[in-house]
């Protein structure tokens, strides 16, 4: 007992302080692929179900609104095409280096963390499909999370929302540059860290991501500040942000690479 | 002699087979509120094991199966393990105990367990700075694995008189 709880406790050392386990780690999860892939095939088969049984009506309804989201989405498409394209002469003009498209590949979520405490998430796609540690997560309304942990075939997303996970962002009205970090319990609050009283914050500024940090490009969506609560006891404001993507609903997820 | 053998690798397989299908419920996806309800599986196929089979399943078994569960979990790798071969342990110290234990009884007994497997995680993750639980609502699994004890234990005994299993 004594050598094994010894030996669980350098291995937990190891593992926190250093990241010598991670190949230990990738080659174990071959092992557990089965046991993801099994978990996955309610959900599937309900999925499936659901879109045998559907009415006609429905999916005309759904073919219209589509078709109509798409129209307007085009039409803001053309607007954005000019504004790039001058955005990219200005630039130019600055010398500043170019903006570069990302490319983006589809993934699906495949199950939460089993811990409740954690705000993890498990997605189909793994080092098999070049996913690498660090890739950040998009899904269609803004930043999801970033990779944390790959295996061969499935890999585990943080969410920014995760009280361990910090993201670095500036008010997309003024380029005031802060970091959101997650919060205990709450899974759809962060708080905005060190941000003076008198910092040009508002309630409803929209956060995108700064690229600081050299892990999420610049441009995308983080959240928007729902409450100040400036305290003059207390050395900073209180600003807490409401993620845009949607954390807890959210199947069809973007990896950007 | 050949049909000992045999006899030994199936009951190694049926043994194999609980782990894998307790791991499979671990992972399983449950609405968010349920999670917090989720019984420890592995621990309470464990503690069965260990209490039927106390020369087959002990703690370097325990330790091998929180391994796994730390690679299919993306924990910290060897928590479950740790954890794990700690109620492998307090289990083998009372398995005569348990064998004579009302049904009521065993279900206190693995409250106690899985309540103590609970609390060492949780004190192995604040000290290791991932603790991420706000309040004490972690131990409310503990209770749930006392109250799905007697199913998971009549189910296994099932299977271990069907298939023989020594």
């Amino acid at each position: 007992m004594l050598a094994l709880v010894l030996v669980s406790l350098i291995l937990m050392f190891a593992d926190s302080r250093f990241g010598y386990l991670q190949q230990v780690r990738f080659y174990a999860s071959y092992t557990v692929t089965p046991i993801h892939w099994l978990s996955e095939i309610p959900q599937s088969v309900s999925n499936q179900l659901a879109d045998v049984f559907r009415s006609r009506n429905e999916l005309l309804e759904e073919n219209e609104r589509l078709q109509e989201e798409l129209l307007m989405q085009q039409y803001q498409l053309q607007k954005i095409d000019h504004l790039s394209a001058e955005n990219q002469r200005l630039s130019e003009l600055l010398n500043a280096s170019a903006i570069v498209d990302d490319i983006v590949v589809r993934a699906q979520l495949v199950s939460e963390s089993p811990d409740p405490f954690r705000k993890q998430v498990l997605i189909n796609k793994g080092t098999a499909h070049g996913v690498y540690e660090g890739q950040p997560v998009l899904d269609a309304d803004g930043l999801f999370g970033q990779v944390t942990s790959v295996e061969p075939y499935y890999s585990w997303v943080q969410l920014i929302t995760d009280s361990q996970h910090a993201t670095p962002v500036q008010v997309n009205r003024n380029g005031v540059r802060a970091v959101v970090s997650g919060t205990q319990g709450s899974q759809h609050e962060m708080i905005m860290n060190n941000m003076t009283d008198t910092a040009d914050i508002e309630v409803g500024d929209v956060l995108v991501t700064s690229g600081l940090g050299q892990r999420f490009p610049a441009g995308y969506r983080v959240g928007v500040i729902t409450s100040i609560v400036r305290d003059p006891g207390q050395p900073f404001a209180r600003v807490t942000v409401v993620p845009t993507a949607k954390l807890d609903s959210s199947r069809n997820l973007l990896l950007v690479f | 002699m050949v049909s000992a053998v045999l006899r030994n690798t199936q009951s190694l397989w049926v043994i194999l087979a609980t782990f894998v299908v307790a791991a499979l419920l671990l992972v399983l996806p449950l609405p968010g509120w349920l999670d917090y309800y989720r019984p420890e599986w592995m621990a309470l196929v464990l503690i069965y094991w260990v209490m039927a089979l106390p020369h087959r399943v002990g703690l370097i078994s325990a330790w091998v199966l929180g391994f796994f569960v730390d690679v299919l979990e993306d924990s910290l790798l060897g928590l479950n393990g740790l954890v794990l071969a700690l109620v492998a342990y307090m289990a083998l110290s009372l398995y005569r105990r348990l064998r004579m234990f009302t049904m009521l009884q065993q279900s206190s007994t693995v409250f106690i367990l899985v309540g103590l497997h609970q609390l060492v995680s949780f004190w192995v993750l604040t000290v290791s700075n991932q603790n991420t639980s706000p309040n004490l609502m972690f131990l409310v699994s503990a209770f749930s694995s006392a109250l799905v004890w007697p199913l998971v234990f009549y189910l296994l005994r099932y299977l271990r008189r069907s298939f023989n299993v020594v």
